[in-house]
């Protein structure tokens, strides 16, 4: 006999005569407000700095962002109006990541980012950019999840910068992801 | 990991005496921790929340069987190959396996407390291959060779000073370095690591069998990297984590950072599939290796399985009045705090930790703190009835126990006892127990007269 089915066999005999606990069904969650504003301002509260832009205003605060860098390294879906003009950099070497968010969720101050869009660009440069569509912003991660028809083989959800308070309980940002998150919710 | 639980007393006693700035240290942390858990409970409707955890655990944990064969095939689905694991010694030879296989010299560790059962670091180290932990507080506590002091922040018992004179000699760093140029510096060590390693180890929050889907919450970056850029990822996942359906983590996501650190969600949370698909970056393979180590016991256990339903969220031990005086070490294994002292009996054995149930003062704070309702006070007194009944228990407290027992079945010597008690001075220094209560209290005045006494003169007062 092998671990797994011993371990199964176990399992079984643990559980014979112990009562059946039922399943909840999910709560319904009526969200009526618009989730723009509460996107924004939770991402705020989550330290990231968010903005509501049209395409064009996205594409000035990025040509801002990259101005006297080196380059940019880009997410696979990044639409190539928002790749014009700038240096494509390897996630290694570039000092910002801009990528193409999958979808957000307001409650929470959320983007999630498919593996499909790449993910060394996600993690790598200290300064990260996420673009998101505004129609692909939900009020709350149950919606969001509901809505969710196929699983990329990673999906990474970002609430902010990255953090940590293990030295001496003191926050300090960018311990190993993006010290900077900066939204564009594009309308 | 070898537990030494049974030295509580001593080694709490000991670590009081010898590093008192721990208490300092680990009282700040956790009543930081608790007070931002407070808030975010506040935020939610939170008994709904918390009562729905538990029926979902409910059910997993009594339907584990078919979970479990269901996680398996979709995993399998998707990409990723399944191990079943009994003993840490499974562990073991799939680790070397795959280090020969893949010619593996680093790994990269995010933070797991079941690694830290299995004993992984100790058995990559011996096979040569150099362990990074890449979670800031664990790595400041693998440079120092501590195990873990706190599920959720290991490194808490540690002061600024500590970990600046720590760099001072390990990186050169001066002696008043800030905490974000010491972060810097273990970033660059930790990055070169993450792009050089050939192999990263993770745990895991949550396992969903519906979509075989892996779930990791962290705030650094460091999960999202370890599983991302070495070309091998194992994760080792506990069988009691599974999850029914991925809907549930939109409740367990939010619910598990609520209590662990009052945050809405955790800053990173990775939700794993497989590996990197045709034309994607990302682990080359991945590997799920399901957990026993104990579980199975417990789950047979007919009071101690609801403790398979814990989170490892950290909220009680942060809401704990005992382990806030000396975190996690002297409890002896990978597990402390309250949520430790209901599950190292049953993952150890009674014999090995029978003090840690005594570790508690039954306030209740840490029900009160759980996410997911575990009775914790009620299996305390469960495994401090097992221990009597194993004749575990603490010598003291039978040779007090038999005292108190023939003094209050015999009127006589009761009330002999009682007078001699009244009769006595309370000289404060000499009871060194009472110094604390009366520190912030007046001194405890003894009434000249039995309570017996007063009543039946005030019963004759009525009649009068
Ligand atoms: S017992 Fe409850 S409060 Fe303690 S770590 Fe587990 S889930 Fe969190």
């Amino acid at each position: 006999m092998d671990a797994r089915t011993r371990i199964l066999n176990r399992v079984r005999r643990a559980l014979e005569g112990r009562p059946k606990a039922l399943l909840p069904e999910h709560p319904h969650s009526p969200f009526p407000e618009d989730p723009i504003p509460l996107l924004l301002a939770r991402l705020a509260e989550n330290g990231a700095e968010p903005h509501l832009l049209s395409p064009e205003g996205a594409q000035a605060l990025l040509r801002e962002l990259a101005q006297g860098l080196p380059g940019v390294a880009f997410g696979q879906g990044v639409p190539t109006p928002f790749r014009e003009g700038l240096n494509p950099l390897p996630p290694e070497e570039a000092p910002l990541g801009v990528s193409w968010a999958l979808f957000a969720v307001a409650e929470t101050g959320t983007l999630a980012l498919s593996s499909a869009d790449g993910r060394r660009a996600q993690l790598l440069p200290p300064t990260h950019l996420v673009l998101v569509e505004r129609e692909r912003v939900y009020p709350t991660l149950l919606q969001a999840f509901q809505d969710l028809k196929e699983l990329p083989s990673a999906l990474g959800l970002h609430s902010g910068p990255s953090k940590s308070a293990d030295i001496g309980q003191v926050m300090v940002k960018g311990v190993h992801g993006p010290g900077r998150l900066i939204v564009a919710v594009l309308t | 990991m070898r537990a030494k639980a049974k030295l509580y007393p001593k080694e709490a006693a000991r670590l009081l005496r010898e590093k008192p700035g721990v208490r300092e240290a680990v009282t700040g942390a956790t009543l930081h921790f608790d007070r931002n858990r407070l808030k975010a409970y506040a935020e939610v409707p939170i008994a709904e929340w918390r009562e729905r955890a538990k029926a979902v655990k409910d059910h997993a944990l009594s339907h584990l069987d078919q979970y479990l064969e269901l996680a398996e095939k979709r995993l399998k689905e998707n990409g990723v190959q399944v191990h079943y694991a009994e003993e840490p010694e499974d562990a073991h030879r799939l680790l070397r396996e795959i280090v020969e296989r893949r010619g593996v010299k680093r790994a990269v560790k995010a933070k797991s407390m079941l690694t830290e059962e299995l004993g992984v670091n100790p058995l990559l180290a011996s096979l040569g291959v150099e362990v990074y932990e890449t979670d800031l507080g664990e790595y400041l506590i693998q440079l120092l060779g501590e195990p873990p002091s706190h599920i959720v922040g290991p490194a808490i018992h540690l002061s600024l000073k500590e970990i600046q004179t720590l760099f001072h000699e390990r990186f050169g760093t001066p002696l008043d370095a800030s905490p974000e140029a010491l972060a810097q510096v273990a970033r660059k060590v930790l990055r070169e690591a993450f792009l050089t390693a050939e192999l990263g180890i993770s745990g895991a929050n949550f396992l969903v069998a519906e979509t075989g889907t892996l779930a990791l919450m962290e705030n650094e970056g460091n999960i999202r990297l370890s599983t991302s850029l070495p070309k091998v990822h194992v994760a080792f996942v506990g069988i009691e984590k599974l999850l029914p359906r991925f809907q549930d983590l939109a409740l367990f996501l939010p619910l598990t950072a609520r209590a662990a650190t009052g945050q809405r969600l955790s800053t990173f949370v990775s939700l794993i599939q497989g590996p990197a698909r045709k034309g994607e970056e990302g682990p080359e393979e991945v590997h799920v290796v399901l957990v026993d180590h104990g579980r199975t016991a417990l789950l047979a256990d007919p009071e101690a399985w609801e403790t398979l339903r814990c989170l490892r969220c950290g909220a009680c031990l942060n809401a704990c009045p005992v382990y806030r005086q000396t975190g996690g070490h002297p409890y002896g294994y990978v597990y402390s705090g309250p949520i430790g002292a209901v599950l190292d009996p049953g993952l150890l054995s009674l014999e090995e930790a029978y003090p840690l149930p005594y570790a508690s003062t039954l306030c209740g704070a840490c029900l009160e703190a759980c996410p997911v309702k575990i009775p914790i006070p009620k299996l305390l007194l469960t495994w401090r009835h097992r221990a009597v009944a194993e004749g575990l228990s603490p010598a003291w407290e039978r040779a007090m126990l038999a005292a108190y027992r023939r003094v209050m079945e015999s009127p006589a010597l009761y009330r002999l006892f009682s007078k001699a008690l009244r009769g006595l001075p309370l000289p404060q220094d000499l009871l060194p127990l009472l110094r604390a209560w009366t520190e912030g209290r007046g001194p405890l005045k003894p009434s000249p007269k039995p309570f017996h006494q007063l009543w039946r003169e005030m019963e004759e007062g009525h009649g009068r």
